[in-house]
């Protein structure tokens, strides 16, 4: 019992490091751009186990999406959740959370790998429209918990597109760069709210 | 024997930007590249590199579609509806397909950030286009009393310029109505 424990205990751990190593992979060079071959040199584990324990390439990949769920996006979104501080500066926390100093790497996984395969990859597709619907889903409630009820929708839906823009700005932009843009885009979005931080 | 060229770099080029864009710089290999276009890994590599083929690629991208696109845009005179117009024509473009993938410069975005200092400038180049166009239709669009701010111009146009690359992850998730629809709601943030 206790044996077969620790042997499960060391494979999870392992199987995330094997995963860890493949998002910073796949992000860096795209799915396309790296063979089985570098994968197998990167994470130091033979072809025949990452098989075993993934299936094929694209299990990998789909692996390595759920890990950054869990591991990187989570506290991110969680900032729309928790923040204490007034809704403009919830929305500059969130949308800068994703810059270069985020880790593993500046902008988001979701948006890298689906720019690349959403196109030709259903499960790809899938998993990237839940990721949006959930944290567009997350600014309507930050929204209505700010007492914006009306069209909290539809604001939500343009703060979604705010940020699958900014996703790609951060990659290009200097941090003030970036931030200006941010807020330029929430002055124009709110912009009764924006009037009414100013006074 | 190794195959030589055998078409001029303009036949070569054209060719090559399809790959590149459904492809990206990285998700292609030299190998790969060497037998989709017939021509030895050898010529490829000495006569011309990935690098030069890509950028001409990114030429032939601003050439071929954004600036005719972009200068039937300026030329408009109705204003906001103009724009719709526009964002209504790119959306038809990337759910019908038409091109093998989205935008190949929001692609380059996202896929090479500021690794190459080139591409950067061509991009750059692009974007600045692409504002300036812009806010061009947005002084029409205020002279026709579409919105009132005229010192916000500026900020809309920031605003406008974030579109293409919202859309080009958007369309991936939504329906033809529902990008229009994002697209009228956007235009109406500009007052």
């Amino acid at each position: 019992m206790f044996r077969n424990f620790t042997l499960m205990r060391y494979k999870e751990y392992n199987r995330d490091a094997v995963l860890e190593k493949a998002i910073r992979l796949f992000w860096q060079k795209g799915f396309n751009g790296c063979s089985i071959n570098e994968i197998v040199k990167a994470t130091g584990v033979n072809r025949f186990s990452l098989y075993h324990e993934f299936g094929n390439k694209e299990g990998i990949l789909y692996a390595s999406l759920e890990l950054y769920r869990e591991r990187y996006s989570k506290n991110k979104l969680d900032i729309l959740k928790t923040s204490d501080g007034g809704l403009h500066e919830t929305f500059i926390q969130f949308y800068t959370a994703f810059l270069e100093n985020s880790h593993p790497m500046a902008g988001c996984y979701f948006i890298h790998v689906g720019t690349e395969l959403a196109d030709v990859d259903e499960q790809i597709r899938k998993s990237l429209s839940n990721y949006l619907n959930e944290i567009q889903l997350q600014i309507q409630d930050l929204l209505i918990r700010n007492n914006i009820d009306e069209k909290s929708k539809i604001y939500a839906k343009h703060f979604l597109g705010l940020f699958c823009t900014v996703m790609s700005f951060c990659l290009i932009h200097s941090p003030t760069e970036y931030r200006e843009y941010v807020a330029n885009g929430i002055n124009i979005i709110l912009p009764s709210y924006a009037e009414s931080i100013k006074q | 024997m190794p195959k030589v060229l055998n078409s001029s770099y303009d036949e070569l080029i054209e060719k090559v930007q399809e790959i590149f864009w459904l492809k990206g710089f990285k998700g292609i290999s030299i190998k790969e590249l060497s037998s989709e276009l017939d021509i030895s890994q050898n010529v490829l590599y000495n006569k011309y590199s990935k690098e030069m083929l890509f950028l001409d690629s990114l030429n032939y991208y601003t050439n071929n579609y954004s600036d005719p696109f972009l200068k039937q845009l300026r030329e408009t005179t109705e204003g906001l509806n103009s724009l719709k117009e526009f964002f209504y024509t790119l959306i038809d473009a990337l759910i019908n397909k038409t091109f093998p993938r989205s935008c190949l410069m929001v692609n380059t975005v996202v896929e090479l950030r500021n690794e190459n200092t080139d591409v950067v400038l061509k991009y750059d180049d692009y974007l600045t286009t692409l504002k300036d166009s812009y806010i061009v239709v947005l002084e029409k669009a205020y002279k026709l009393g579409q919105f009132k701010n005229k010192t916000k111009i500026n900020e809309y146009a920031d605003f406008l310029l974030g579109i293409i690359f919202s859309v080009s992850i958007l369309y991936k998730i939504y329906t033809k109505e529902e990008l229009r629809n994002y697209i009228e709601e956007q235009l109406t943030f500009i007052q």
